[in-house]
């Protein structure tokens, strides 16, 4: 089994750290479909407080492990090309980018059936945690639906 | 026989004990037995949901630990 990959980046993830990734995949000829999944913090309002920002940190070891788990789980399943899984940590605002799924094969039917299984798990498995900031200093804690 | 654990906090569970980790050592203990002790330090986590992973797999609250281990409570996941 190979090792796990560090999927965690400081800070929110760029349109251009996106952009460079599809870039990157275009030497890759055998592949007729990508799907992508982006994250993006939501400025949600309860009780006249607007959320700002999440804070997000993880028991990184475990979280890798989990995502490296995932990882081997759905190239079982699916017959895709690629798959890459990218998390923030630290500080992302609202309407900045916290989560980059990206998943490839030859055709179609495969990468949308694989992209919202991978997210799906992420969200159930991930010992991943985020701290809601508000608009009026106060926080709270996020968690997933 | 002693067994040394190092536990680490999460999330809102690490703003209730104000730490992120701390060592205990500990006979063999159930998750059970040992998450009350906890609870005895810190009152607060009676009203917090978390799990409990033993060296990075969730475990059982029957799950007996026996060797030295690093121990995580960890609160809901919020990842994405």
């Amino acid at each position: 089994m190979n090792k796990p990959k560090n999927v965690f980046i400081q800070g929110a993830i760029t349109p251009e750290f996106i952009a460079d990734s599809i870039a990157k995949h275009q030497t890759k000829t055998s592949i007729g479909a990508h799907n992508i999944f982006l994250g993006q913090v939501r400025a949600d309002t309860i009780e006249d407080k607007t959320v700002t920002s999440i804070i997000y940190s993880a028991y990184e070891e475990m979280a890798n492990k989990a995502f490296h788990t995932i990882r081997e789980r759905i190239f079982e399943q699916y017959e895709i090309t690629c798959m890459h899984i990218y998390h923030s940590l630290g500080e992302v605002k609202a309407g900045e980018i916290c989560l980059f799924v990206f998943v490839s094969a030859p055709h179609r039917k495969i990468v949308f059936e694989a992209l919202e299984a991978i997210v799906e798990a992420i969200k159930a498995e991930a010992p991943v945690f985020g701290k809601e900031l508000f608009d009026n200093e106060t926080h709270q804690w996020k968690v997933n639906q | 026989m002693n067994h040394k654990l190092h536990i680490k906090y999460f999330g809102q569970i690490a703003e209730i004990t104000g730490k992120s980790f701390e060592i205990i050592s500990s006979d063999s203990i159930s998750i059970e037995e040992l998450v009350k002790n906890l609870t005895e330090s810190y009152p607060s986590l009676r009203d917090q949901e978390f799990k409990v992973a033993v060296d990075h797999e969730i475990k059982s609250k029957s799950s007996q630990i026996s060797h030295d281990a690093e121990i995580a409570l960890l609160p809901p996941f919020a990842g994405g």
